[in-house]
């Protein structure tokens, strides 16, 4: 018995040493993955926006599929695999395809996905619409590597894969249809929070959590471009809220808690934890004293916009994304869109650009505010 | 009865750990208050010594606004209460009544200078060290406390008695809690946090205490989690169908219970172990949930639907319907020919039958109890925020069944009150918060969750030896 | 099984065999292939089953550990947790401390059984009931994971180490292999050992247990070992499977390997169970799974009909059997 809680002591005191000997830049997660960053050039500076590795054009690193049937023009059959259903993001999604799908009308895309944002359920979904067979694959990846090896599989049975939102390894898909590019929502959100509470601002994160890529990848370019252009900037804290909207909730009202007058602004990372750092923000009654920055959907945060409590939101259009998903699978079929090619077109929304070698840019993220946000119901 | 009276009269002479553990938590107090403003602002120099100089000036907003003037009062009306109560004992539970009407009207009167400050900005508001919440805790705890306290004085050291139930400790460590984080960072203890740390997790609290029942009785419920997210956005979408607010209200009540009587008659009847007509129920009224909502969150509902964001007095609803709903089912559970006999039929199904109470009956109320509870918290959860979420908050059900058995109701059925789970869903929402607030690594905070869940179990099985022995 | 022998008829071993909790859920394992198989032609494919097999080897694995512990009255709910962060040792010890591949296999695995150990340390020597110590450990353990990984993840693992989750050996994937092998083994030490005819004993009356000899406290300690290794092996399994290491592998595992193992007949009470049935209940569940997806079902109405079926193969189990026990002349308890 004695020697158990000495065991228990002894447990607690090697988990206690890690945890206290964290400092302030533990506290301050900033998204590392071990990739690079690449932050864009500060606001004032020459206006280069868009010049990522846009001089030179990389080589297709995409995959293809083996002895695909040749389906041009045919009716075909997609299943769209987000990260998961239920939340708002990607019904809009799902809506933005099932546009795309009326309008070229060969289209047949239905959306099937876990319930949580699980990568082994989202594998298993994957293999059993290989078995069932389809003729496209449509994904959000929830990790970028786990995902590979099926996607590999669905190409080699001759399937056409192409993800949006959330890539995977470039070779286990042929195109990726990227909404933003990390560093440009980075400087967005930076941007915006400069603009709206001074360039010394200080400000925490509510984040889904730790592990999710595109958070990871968004926060580390933030680091990357706070550095650079707002080093006044005082970066408090980073908290995980899952795509929860309670936990989301309590998290950021412990924020505000925690900092009081210290916190002049919350930063939303996905588009549950924005509209509930809002609504923490006005059930504290702190409007305008706490800024609200963040990627959100326009009906989650209409409220907010209108009662002037969030002045701007960032993002891209997520029907737009799903839409643009599923023209860029008609044109691989169809055989319009191949490697090496530097657009594609995407019905309504143009000539989407070809970046990175096999990605399909949506266009630059857009801001949306009081004026606009009626014009928008997704 | 005749244990009772005897009891009544051998506690006469001593010192019961209820009143201990409130002379030491009075003490604390005041010692915190004391010294608590000191240390973060020692240039203002000691704490009474500012309340003298603010009385001095009369200017009682700046007396308010230093947070300064309720908690000594709260302190000392505990502490007298506590050695009264030592004194003569049956009075107690009287006076704990007392301290708590006392404290709410603490509270009133600390949120009427709320008012006036609200307008006069956040800082003031933020720097308050929440007078009205310290008594308050205290109230509950000590009210709380009373209702644990045994009819049966055992013999054996003082000390080791304060300890001797599971709300205790858990009282305690809520306070402990407070007290440690809120010395490192004075806006732990502000009213708006632990308001947050109260209101936080009182859905699930309430949830709890069916749950509680439902363990007592020997059985298991994992598909709570899922029930609220179901019945939540049924409520939800009922009102913004422009169904009457009340009726938004209460269906879910009455769909909980139906859903429990269900529950209920495959284990009673059927005689399908819970754990597995609830593991079933999990994943139907998950997959049901998606189904129904089209994965669709729910909006526009109407502001006097909001039930969790009316604060009556400054204090959350759910803190009130927690509050209330905790003491009505502990109350029910000791006094109640039912509520005894779940307790019976949990500990030794076997005798329970032989002296003639109907286990198929009860365990069939139990669920049906929770099906109820489970709607209740339903409606808390789906009024708290502008929008109801149409997925389940992850891991709820293991939230919820965590508070029942760390609030010390035993997974092997026939033990456990309702009170200590309740502590136990304050508990755990302490923790997040105080994580969040002491700095620690957010990579590390579900690991300590953990330990500090497991140091809490220890402790009470250390008790419970010590008791034996 | 008093009076049973003497009424039993001719040729009731095959009648008893059918109407044993195994028998029983086989049948309906059969029935639900052949309905599925009528509604899509890709379902009941070679192909397509061993790929379900792959995919099941996990919870599998996790499955037979669980079935001893839910037999002697206990459960295990840290199991997803142990599973994540045996995978995150895997991938930490081998980035980050720089051990050789190999090494870094055998720290999953000993990380496995070292969390498996201190479930049983607790359980067992400081009298923690089951459920709460491992409740208290899978966030422990989750957040472990998470710690010692910062929320990194670690890939890039060479081919060799890859071929264990996506290879093949004899047309069958390699995991399966060893699913079956820990299985039969697993099977064979539950039923044919003293061992493990002790967990039944463990099960149905612990004290009386004690009091015959059984070395309860041992036992128990050696199958919540078991089952972290298993939960280690798991963990190296799926690393292997989907080539990188998450702190969040595992979640929820805990939840599917009960249901696998209750639906395969085993009381959750203790005192009775097999492998055999808690096979077929991982099988079960995993062909339903895939079965109904083929078939055009959506994943949020394919687990309605999951819990569905849960309850009404427990409920038409729990009916065969009371009839059968009225048969023999044994009253229902």
């Amino acid at each position: 018995m004695k020697n158990i809680l000495l065991v228990f002591a002894l447990l607690v005191t090697t988990l206690a040493a890690p945890v206290l000997a964290q400092d302030d830049m533990m506290m301050r997660w900033d998204g590392a993955d071990d990739l690079d960053v690449n932050p864009l050039s500060c606001p004032g500076a020459d206006m280069m926006e868009g010049d990522g590795g846009m001089m030179d054009m990389p080589e297709y690193d995409g995959g293809q599929p083996t002895d695909a049937p040749d389906l041009m023009g045919a009716d075909i059959t997609l299943v769209d695999i987000p990260k998961l259903i239920g939340i708002g993001y990607f019904a809009a999604t799902t809506k933005g395809q099932a546009q795309a799908a009326e309008e070229l009308g060969n289209v047949m895309v239905t959306t099937d996905a876990p319930t949580e944002a699980n990568i082994d359920d989202q594998i298993t979904f994957i293999e059993n619409y290989i078995t069932r067979g389809v003729d496209g694959i449509l994904f959000a990846a929830n990790d970028p590597v786990a995902i590979a090896p099926v996607l590999t599989r669905a190409l080699e049975q001759g399937i056409h894969v192409v993800g949006y939102d959330a890539n995977s390894e470039p070779h286990a898909r042929e195109w990726f249809v990227n909404q933003a590019e990390f560093n440009g929502i980075a400087k967005g959100l930076m941007d915006a929070l400069a603009e709206e509470k001074g360039e010394d601002a200080s400000f925490g994160i509510v984040t889904s959590t730790f592990t999710t890529p595109n958070q990871a990848r968004w926060i580390a370019e933030m680091w990357a471009y706070t550095n650079e252009c707002y080093p006044d900037m005082t970066w408090l804290e980073t908290v995980e809220a899952q795509e929860d909207a309670i936990l989301s909730f309590n998290q950021a009202t412990t924020l505000i808690n925690k900092y009081g007058d210290d916190l002049d602004a919350l930063f939303g990372m996905t588009s549950v934890a924005t509209p509930q750092s809002a609504e923490a923000v006005t059930q504290a009654g702190l409007c305008g004293e706490v800024a609200v920055v963040g990627l959100a959907t326009p009906n989650a945060m209409r409220p907010y916009v209108q009662a002037e409590c969030v002045k701007s939101v960032v993002l891209w259009n997520p029907v737009d994304l799903g839409y643009a998903s599923v023209y860029v699978m008609r044109a691989v079929v169809d055989g319009e869109l191949k490697p090496g090619d530097s657009s594609v077109s995407a019905g309504r929304l143009g000539d989407l650009q070809v970046v990175n070698g096999s990605e399909v840019l949506l266009g630059p993220p857009f801001v949306f505010n009081i004026d606009n946000v009626e014009e928008f119901d997704f | 009865m005749s244990g009772r009276s005897e009891a009544g009269v051998a506690s006469l002479q001593r010192v019961t750990p209820v009143r201990m553990a409130l002379i030491l938590i009075s003490l604390v107090m005041l010692i915190a208050w004391a010294v608590l403003p000191w240390i973060h602002q020692p240039e203002l120099g000691p704490t009474l010594a500012r309340v003298i100089a603010a009385e001095r000036s009369a200017n009682e907003l700046d007396i308010q606004r230093q947070g300064l003037s309720l908690p000594p009062i709260a302190a000392l009306v505990a502490l007298g209460v506590a050695f009264w109560s030592v004194l003569s004992p049956q009075l107690s539970r009287a006076l704990a009544l007392v301290m708590l009407v006392a404290g709410l009207l603490g509270l009133v009167y600390h949120v009427t200078f709320f008012v006036d400050l609200a307008e006069s900005g956040r800082n003031e508001l933020l720097g308050s060290m929440g007078a009205g919440f310290w008594l308050t805790l205290v109230a509950g705890v000590a009210l709380m406390a009373q209702f644990a306290l045994p009819r049966k004085v055992v013999p054996g050291h003082e000390i080791n008695k304060v300890l001797g139930h599971q709300e205790s400790v858990l009282a305690l460590g809520i306070l402990a809690l407070v007290i440690v984080v809120g010395l490192l960072n004075p806006r732990y203890v502000a009213d708006r946090n632990i308001s947050e740390i109260l209101q936080g997790n009182a859905y699930i609290a309430v949830a709890a205490i069916g749950v509680s029942m439902v363990i007592i009785s020997g059985n298991i419920d994992i598909s709570v989690g899922s029930l609220i997210g179901v019945l939540g956005i049924i409520s939800g979408a009922m009102v913004v169908a422009g169904y009457p607010v009340w009726l938004s209200w209460l269906t879910p009540l009455v769909l909980g219970a139906l859903v429990g009587s269900l529950i209920g008659f495959l284990v009673a009847w059927l005689r399908i172990p819970s754990i597995i007509v609830t593991l079933g129920m999990l994943s139907i009224l998950k997959g049901g949930l998606l189904i129904f909502t089209n994965a669709e969150w729910i909006t526009g509902m109407p502001t006097e639907y909001a039930l969790s964001q009316q604060k009556p007095l400054g204090i959350p609803m759910g803190v009130y319907i927690m509050l209330v709903l905790t003491l009505i089912a502990a109350w029910w559970l000791r006094n109640s020919a039912t509520g005894r006999a779940i307790y019976a039929v949990g500990g030794n199904a076997e005798a329970a039958r032989l002296s003639g109470i109907s286990e198929r009956r009860i365990i069939m109320s139990v669920f049906i109890i929770n099906g109820v509870f489970v709607g209740i918290a339903s409606v808390m959860f789906a009024t708290q925020l502008q929008v109801i979420q149409a997925t389940v908050p992850p891991n709820l059900e293991l939230v919820i069944i965590t508070a029942s058995v760390v609030g010390g109701v035993s997974i092997l059925g026939g033990t456990g009150t309702v009170i200590g789970s309740t502590l136990a869903a304050i508990l755990l929402n302490t923790i997040r918060s105080a994580m969040v607030f002491i700095n620690v690594s957010p990579f590390w905070l579900q690991a300590v969750q953990g330990v500090l869940i497991l140091a809490t179990v220890l402790v009470d099985i250390l008790r419970r030896r010590r008791q034996l022995t | 099984m008093n009076e049973a022998g003497q009424t039993r008829r001719p040729g009731s071993r095959f009648h008893d065999l059918l109407f044993s909790q195994e028998g029983v859920l086989l049948v309906i394992l059969v029935l639900s292939v052949l309905l599925l198989s009528t509604r899509t032609d890709v379902f009941l494919t070679v192909d397509n089953l061993l790929n379900q097999g792959r995919l099941l080897t996990e919870i599998g694995l996790l499955a037979l550990p669980m079935t001893y512990i839910i037999i002697t009255g206990g459960i295990d709910l840290s199991v997803g947790s142990i599973f994540g962060l045996s995978a995150i040792m895997l991938g930490h010890s081998w980035q980050n401390w720089g051990l050789p591949l190999e090494y870094a296999i055998f720290v999953a695995l000993l990380t496995g059984v070292l969390c498996g150990l201190v479930n049983g340390l607790f359980i067992v020597r400081v009298g923690v009931p089951p459920l709460i110590m491992t409740l208290a450990t899978l966030a422990l353990f989750r957040g472990m994971a998470l710690g010692i990984s910062q929320g990194r993840s670690a890939r890039g693992y060479p081919d060799w180490f890859l071929e264990l989750g996506a290879g093949e050996f004899l047309g069958v994937p390699n995991q399966l292999w060893i699913l079956v092998l820990a299985a039969v083994i697993a099977a064979f030490i539950l039923a044919r050992t003293v061992f493990g005819r002790s967990l039944y004993a463990i099960g149905n009356n612990e004290l009386g247990a004690r009091f015959s000899g059984i070395p309860v406290g041992r036992n128990k300690l050696l199958i919540y070992t078991f089952s972290g290794l298993m939960a280690g092996l798991g963990g190296y399994i799926f690393v292997s499977r989907v080539t990188t290491t998450r702190s969040d592998m595992g979640t929820g595992h805990e939840l599917d390997v009960i249901a696998a193992v209750v639906l395969g007949g085993t009381s959750i009470f203790g005192g009775t169970g097999s492998i055999a049935g808690t096979m077929i209940g991982v099988v079960l569940i995993q062909l339903l799974k895939n079965g109904l997806a083929l078939t055009g079902v959506t994943g949020d109405a394919t687990i309605v009909v999951i819990g569905t079926v849960l309850i009404f193969a427990i409920l038409v189990n729990n009916y065969v059997q009371r009839r059968r026990s009225g048969e023999s002349g044994a009253g229902a308890a």
